[in-house]
């Protein structure tokens, strides 16, 4: 496809979605996979285990999509990351831990590619003008991730461009989830790899940092493999023919796959290779598909999924949890097909990462690594939670294929959001992870079962201070603050949304978001075009307010209070141009001449509840946004208010012939933001049955651990 | 004398002085309620009129997140409170150790608080000193013995081809780890009887004694201690088999579940002074 036919696409798709209702999802139906409009490759790669490297060559066709002419092409080489301690990724490793060591390749460890020859097709050497750059700034001096090669003459709109890379590649002794042990390989970023050329602005093309993944163009690959035989292949794409060659001793397969902007494969004598088919029949019922159909507002044609073939490979060790993962990956394929859009490719590889290569938990298209131990406990969903994340980047990064330079939101947020619901769906809680020297306890110490987004909000309301979720992956504070800003706070902010906006109109907010920007590179400008214009509404001040800001989001109330209204005032008041004072006996004299008086019952009384609300938190509500207040009374009857949050207080009164007992802010718990959720409420009894049970439960571990310290004595 | 006679003798003194078990109990309590307090204050303040409080669970991983944000800076000092609190209540038992042994070793006296203040009074520096040697000793088994055992494992660990190799490795040093610190602890706990025992003001020479003592029936003594262990292990599997039930919601529960595990914590320290006892019949029958 070339670019004049990518944008009368695009154009096409946009008039489809706007004589539709703006309220009905998936507009677009799905994108058959057709094959890349503007790069091909075609790569043939041994593997050399005992050297540990990759001879490759490959051929990269690429189409010039834009009205630009280009004068060149930006290369990444990611495993130079891994070359020596001057590489970004060396340096901000080591900054981060303020230890050199902190990534120990180890002696022979290190990593590297080798660009040995590029030339054009014609055959003109590009070698001379190929030279390492740093598109990072001078911060990056002395990385090799990426390279430039300029071509004799700019690439004009529409043209194609041929280059023939001749290359080789020294595997990393794990690192980045990368690399080998042993006789174990996992590739990923292995190949030269080109970067995205965006119109006026050049090409987008980082460096590899420490808290950095990829970014890249839709292609079709064709990859020719060649292993030592008896070599267990794992691969992205479909496996072709196969040849072997006695003499060499070698295996070679061709992998074909067209839409993806990856490739990756692992090679490791020792595993197991199983083969299952999904059939999207016998996974979905027919009233699952016509529930989604109403939900989503589509026909139910349009929900259907199609069977997939789902590959596994894992170690023989874990032979035992077979069934575990392909009932994982089941569920994955039908609850992100069912809400995003159907899953397109016909194959998906999971592959059990291989002992100490440090690949576990990594998409890449159409193949993943999930990552589980030997003695894993049931009620921990360990390899169960990797393999649906893993595989639903499938969906956010893999098909939604944003900047993760950029904008890492976008694919670990959405996927931590969406894992937790599929989770949630198929499992319900799993139990925290308590492992001791490799024995599981969480079934013996009966630890409690949480939910995915419990965890991502605890995450969540302790990383808001530190960063923006929205900032560049290699400019968070460090690791910790990318990995709780970009997965859990972004997962948090989403449930938020959803709470807020209800279904069914975040499911088609969803659906919409990912149907329109399949195979595209969306950003959050996109998405938050797609909110307001499903939702109706202008959510933009919540992404400015939450997702741009550093600031906490807490509500809370303050105090609650009843006071019994006097039947009479005390003081001095003016009455028919006299004065009247009225005391305490005064009152009391009239009250009981009242009271004895026939046919009068005890005055009634009235009281007056005034409940103070507080903002503590610097974040606000913004837009039509208001927080609900739920005040209850000893007589079993409540009152909702609501509040739109911008001042620093409120206070609401309220007047019954009883007292309240307790006041809430947000009972039905829609901001998930919120980090404190123990001020929402205020009651007028004290200690409680939980609460004792927590101080009980509290004394006794102190009563056990000061044991433990007299035990020494 | 056998090791059963041994656990049998040490049953009949533990249960004829029960006021020693109640002495420590009353300790551990007040240290308890002391290091706890600045705890179970944020608790009562968060939750104790918050709707929070009626679904909160004992290990409420929601809860303690926000309680952490709130209260993270203060942890570190709340933390120093209590590791310093611990270490008061490990110089107490050293001192406490002397009224135990020296009550329980006199067989037929009751443990009248006065004579068990006045063996704590008397013993004390000697414990002092055996508890400083006994730091010589954990730090031998501790840093050098399992240091060579890892330096043995290591080459076999980093070259695995699986994960079982490490997984058993690591949980064989475990094993000879807490094997050794029986050991340790149980060399320490003879060389504490040797020194009522034997009225020996030495504690170098107690010690001395214990080991000779230990040489001559290393296995059988061993033996002894590992079925207290034993013994105190199948109590825990039964304090936490009931407790599961307790863990129900009900007022009667939580009350009963507190009661419950003050018993548990009431046996551990009945257990320590069943471990001093029945050591010292089995010491005092092979006179040194």
């Amino acid at each position: 496809m070339t670019a004049k036919r990518t944008a009368s696409f695009c154009l096409a798709a946009l008039a489809a979605l706007a004589v539709l209702p703006a309220a009905a999802a998936a507009q677009t139906p799905p994108a058959p996979v057709a094959g890349a409009p503007g790069l091909r490759y075609e790569i043939w790669v041994e593997l050399d285990p005992a050297a540990k490297m990759l001879l490759g060559r490959e051929e990269i066709v690429w189409t010039n999509p834009t009205r630009d002419a280009v004068p060149d092409m930006l290369l990444h080489l990611y495993w130079n990351a891994f070359k020596n301690e001057a590489s970004a990724f060396m340096r901000e490793a080591a900054a981060e831990a303020g230890d050199r060591a902190a990534v120990d390749p180890q002696d022979d460890g290190w990593g590297w590619i080798d660009v040995t020859d590029i030339r054009l097709a014609d055959g003109s050497d590009l070698k001379p003008a190929f030279a390492y750059v740093n598109p990072d700034g001078p911060e990056t001096a002395g990385d090799q991730t990426v390279a430039r090669v300029l071509f004799p003459t700019p690439v004009r709109p529409g043209e194609s461009v041929r280059l023939r890379i001749e290359f080789k590649a020294k595997a990393p002794r794990t690192v980045a989830r990368s690399g080998y042990y042993k006789d174990s390989f996992f590739l990923g970023q292995w190949y030269p790899k080109p970067g995205v050329y965006e119109e006026g602005k050049g090409w987008n093309c980082h460096a590899y940092h420490r808290s950095s993944e990829f970014f890249a163009d839709f292609a079709d690959f064709v990859v020719h493999i060649t292993v030592p035989k008896g070599y267990v292949v794992g691969s992205s794409g479909k496996a072709g023919e196969s040849r072997a060659d006695d003499s060499a001793r070698t295996t070679t397969t061709t992998y074909r796959q067209a839409m993806v902007h990856d490739f990756a494969w692992m090679a490791d004598p020792r595993y197991l290779k199983i083969e299952r088919d999904f059939i999207a029949d016998r996974e979905v019922t027919a009233s699952e598909y016509r529930e989604t159909a109403d939900l989503l507002g589509l026909p139910v044609e349009e929900v259907r999924l199609p069977d997939v073939k789902m590959t596994l490979l894992i170690a023989p060790e874990h032979k035992g949890q077979i069934e575990r993962h392909f009932r994982a990956l089941r569920a994955a394929i039908k609850y992100y097909g069912l809400w995003y859009g159907p899953y397109p490719y016909e194959t998906v590889t999971m592959v059990d990462p291989p002992y100490r290569t440090g690949s576990g938990g990594m998409e890449y298209p159409t193949l993943f690594t999930a990552g589980t131990r030997v003695l894993a406990n049931r009620d921990v969903l360990d390899p169960e939670g990797v393999i649906v994340h893993e595989f639903g980047h499938g969906y956010w990064y893999g098909l939604a294929a944003n900047n993760e330079f950029e904008a890492a939101w976008l694919d670990e947020g959405f996927n931590t959001y969406s894992t937790g619901r599929v989770m949630a769906r198929a499992y319900g809680p799993g139990a925290i992870p308590l492992v001791f020297k490799g024995i599981p306890l969480s079934s013996v110490l009966r630890v409690p079962k949480i939910f995915d987004f419990e965890t991502s909000r605890v995450a969540a309301i302790h990383a808001v201070r530190t960063d923006p979720v929205t900032a560049w992956s290699w400019e968070f504070f460090d690791s910790m603050s990318y990995s709780m800003n970009v997965y859990m706070r972004a997962a948090t902010l989403l449930g938020t949304l959803e709470n807020l906006l209800g279904d069914p109109l975040w499911s088609r907010i969803m659906r919409t978001y990912h149907m329109r920007f399949r195979f595209r590179h969306p950003t959050k400008a996109d998405f938050v075009a797609v909110v307001n214009e499903i939702s109706g509404r202008d959510m933009t001040w919540f992404f400015d307010e939450l997702l741009e800001g550093t600031q906490a989001f807490d509500y809370g109330v303050e105090s609650l209070a009843s006071v019994e209204v006097p039947a009479r005032l005390r003081g001095v008041f003016d009455k028919d141009g006299a004065r009247e004072v009225w005391t305490d006996e005064k009152i009391e004299v009239v009250e009981d001449a009242a009271a004895k008086s026939p046919g009068s019952g005890p005055p009634a009384r009235s009281y007056r509840t005034t409940v103070a609300l507080k903002r503590y938190g610097e974040a606000r509500l913004g837009g039509d946004a208001k927080v609900e207040v739920v005040v209850r009374f000893a007589d079993g009857s409540a009152e909702t208010r609501t509040w739109d949050g911008r001042d620093r207080w409120t206070r609401l009164e309220f007047v019954k012939p009883v007292k309240a007992v307790s006041a809430q802010i947000d009972p039905r718990g829609v901001w998930l933001i919120d980090e404190n959720l123990a001020n929402n409420s205020r009651s007028t009894d004290g200690l409680r049955r939980n609460v004792v049970k927590l101080m009980t439960r509290f004394l006794f571990g102190v009563q056990c651990v000061l044991q433990f310290f007299g035990s020494w004595s | 004398m056998g090791i059963f006679k041994a656990i049998s003798g040490g049953l009949g003194t533990t249960f004829r002085k029960p006021r020693l078990v109640v002495i420590l109990y009353v300790v551990n309590l007040a240290f308890a309620l002391a290091a706890a307090a600045p705890f179970l204050a944020i608790v009562q303040k968060e939750l104790g009129h918050s709707l929070a409080g009626l679904s909160v669970q004992p290990v409420d991983p929601m809860w303690i997140g926000e309680a952490v944000l709130g209260y993270g800076r203060a942890f570190p000092a709340l933390l120093a409170g209590f590791v310093v609190l611990g270490l008061l209540y490990l110089v107490l038992h050293v001192f406490l150790n002397g009224g135990i042994v020296g009550r329980l070793l006199d067989r037929e006296a009751p443990a009248s608080l006065a004579a068990f203040s006045a063996d704590c009074g008397r013993l004390f520096w000697r414990y002092v000193r055996l508890f400083l040697l006994s730091l010589v000793f954990y730090a031998l088994t501790l840093g050098v013995v399992l240091k060579l055992v890892s330096v043995l494992f290591r080459p076999i660990s980093d070259g695995a081809v699986t994960e079982w190799t490490p997984l058993i490795l690591s949980n064989i040093h475990l094993l000879i780890a807490l094997l050794l610190l029986s050991v340790v602890h149980m060399i320490v706990d003879y060389a504490r009887i040797a020194v009522v025992a034997d009225e020996e003001r030495r504690v170098l020479k107690a010690l001395r004694h214990a080991l000779t003592f230990l040489k001559a029936r290393f296995f059988r003594a061993w033996a002894l201690y590992l079925l207290l262990v034993l013994g105190t292990l199948a109590g825990a599997a039964v304090f936490y088999a009931v407790l599961k039930p307790l863990g129900a919601p009900g007022v009667g529960l939580v009350v009963a579940g507190f009661f419950w595990m003050q018993i548990y914590v009431v046996f551990r320290i009945w257990t320590r002074t069943l471990f001093i006892a029945a050591q010292a019949e089995f010491y005092r029958s092979h006179p040194y």
